[in-house]
Order: C-alpha cells, then structure tokens, then sequence
C-alpha cells in the first residue's frame, strides 16, 4: 500500500517499488489546487505546489492590467495544463479545464487583436492593411505595448 | 513548424540602462546553462524519443524555452538601450561594446560565444532525461546567482518568473521519467 492518499498538493508519491539506478521524482498527482489565472502567470506557476521561490523574492504585486497581460495570463493557464497534461494525458479535469481556458484565450486574442494588433501573422487578415510590421514589437517594453 | 506570436510570456519593463547587470544577465541567453541551450537540447532530443508523452514534453518545453530566450533578449536590450559612454565605460561594458555595441550576442558572462557543448543529445531516454533534469536545476541556480546580484526591481521580477519555470520544468521532466 503507498500512502498515495495522505499526500497533501506540496506532495507526491513515489512508486511503492522503484526501480533502481532509474531518476525518481515524487510525482505531482492534481492539477488542483490552483491559482486563478493573472496570479499563475505573476507566481510563474499555476500550482500552488511548485511555487516554491527563492527566498523572499515573491511578486510584488500582481501584473499590471492591460489587454496584453489579460492574454498573457490566459496563454499562460493554457502553457501550464498543457504541460501537465502531456505527463498526465489521463486527467479528464485537467484537460476539461484546459479546453475551456483554450476558448477563453481565443477570445482575449481577439479583444487585443482589435486594440492592439495582430498577434499571429494570420490575425493580421482581420485588418485593412499590412500592420504586422508595426510596433508593438513587445522587447521594446510597455511604451510599445500600449497603444 | 512554428509560429510567431508576437508577445512575451511575461512582461518585461525596464526603465534604467545597467550595462553591468547585462553582461551577466546575457549568460542565460548564450550561457552554459541558458534558455538557447535549453531550446536547442529539447527541441534536437525529441527524435529519438521512444514515448508519445516524451515526444510532446520535449516539443512544449522545448518551445517555452525560445520563449525565454526572447525574454532574456529582452532583458539585455532594455538594460543596454540608451546607455551613455560614461555609464558603459564606468561599469566595464567596453570589451562588450566594441564587438557589440547595444546588439544582442549569445555568448556566456565570461564572454565566451554560445557553443552547442554545453548540452547533449545521447539519444538515449534515461540519459537524455537525467541530463533534462540536471539542466533545470542548473538553469534555476543561475537564476537564484542573478537575483542575489540584482538591484533593479524591474529585472527581479522577470527573473524570478523564469527561474520558477525551471521549477515546473524540473517537476514535469521528474513526472515524464515515472511515465516512462
Ligand atoms: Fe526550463
């Protein structure tokens, strides 16, 4: 019997029997708990569990809010149970979950399509002309961003 | 096949040119342990990858890390735009400066050019994956280097958001060897 059940989300089980000479890590079981969507991306993680920093450098506070960071933050949620689900490919929440924040992204790509840009080159088709080359281009930092 | 988008994973903002910062910062784009090794060590092991999960761990994080590559760009050219010759002569950025100037070159802190040494691809799914593991670990400790160096608040935060990556990378590299 492994003590599977009495592991909290800061845990994982390892295998009753493993092998040996084979790299183990306790495996991370749910993809619950978890952080709502604009505190993953400030923590740099969906999972309360891996949020483990270096010593006290935590977020000062969450990202600032912009059409852009509301994407980031939903492409983030998305990046994160992708992740987990290509080593948990059976977890029907998790991909329940991911597909809903799927929808979700796609609608803030479109919010910030029609303020911003294109993010992709093909959202450039939705405008009247060849925008893609304008700014924003982001490693120019928020003046850029903000339009 | 990839497609661009034109974002960062995170926001980067910073507002005071510290050309000293950049020279070690610079390390985690062309540096022994940085995102382009990283990239390029996923993105080349997963051909001969035997697990479907494996195939689609390596594709995802390999991917993610081009993305930290473009933020550690970022990073570099923010802190190294509108500097002045006194503030890059003051803090040591001339051997950069002259071969450079305020462009972006993958090469370690020491100066050294990025070299594909700094990683392998044995072919092989334990030592592929073991070396997985080891890299994250060593990419997060650069990290935790750069945070204990690091004054500007605006360059801790997106350091600290990509060293908690290696975090969560390290987990699902540690999850694809059980399944595996
Ligand atoms: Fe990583």
């Amino acid at each position: 019997m492994s003590d599977k059940d009495n592991c909290t989300y800061k845990e994982g089980p390892l295998p009753s029997c493993a092998p040996l000479a084979v790299p183990m890590l306790a495996a991370q079981q749910h993809s619950e708990p978890a952080y709502e969507s604009v505190d993953a991306l400030t923590k740099g993680t969906l999972f309360p569990g891996l949020d483990l920093p270096f010593m006290d450098y935590v977020a000062k506070g969450p990202v600032e809010a912009s059409p852009l960071t509301e994407l980031m933050a939903l492409d983030f949620v998305c990046q994160e149970l992708a992740l987990y689900l290509d080593t948990h490919p059976n977890d029907a929440e998790a991909f329940k979950k991911w597909k809903s924040f799927t929808a979700l992204a796609k609608e803030g790509r479109r919010r910030y399509n029609e303020m911003c840009g294109p993010v992709q080159r093909g959202d450039t088709a939705m405008f009247d002309g060849w925008v893609w080359p304008e700014d924003p281009w982001l490693w120019n930092g928020r003046k850029a961003g903000k339009k | 096949m990839f497609v661009y988008e034109k974002k960062l994973q995170y926001p980067v903002n910073i507002k005071t040119p510290n050309p000293a910062m950049a020279k070690y910062i610079i390390s985690q784009y062309g540096g022994p342990d940085g995102e382009l090794s990283a990239s390029l060590r996923y993105l080349s092991q997963r051909y001969s990858m035997p697990y479907p999960e494996l195939k689609a761990v390596l594709t995802d994080i390999g991917v993610e890390e081009l993305g930290h590559l473009e933020m550690v760009g970022t990073i570099v050219h923010q802190l190294t735009r509108n500097m002045t010759v006194e503030q890059l002569e003051k803090q040591g950025f001339q051997d950069y400066f002259v071969d450079h100037t305020a462009g972006v070159y993958a090469q370690a802190a020491s100066g050294f050019p990025y070299s594909a040494a700094t990683f392998q691809v044995k072919g092989d799914v334990i030592a592929d994956l073991a070396e997985d593991m080891g890299a994250e670990q060593k990419a997060r400790v650069t990290y935790d280097n750069i945070l204990r160096m690091c004054d500007d608040p605006d360059v801790i935060d997106v350091i600290r958001f990509l060293r908690e990556r290696e975090v969560v990378h390290f987990q699902r590299f540690g999850d694809a060897s059980g399944a595996g």
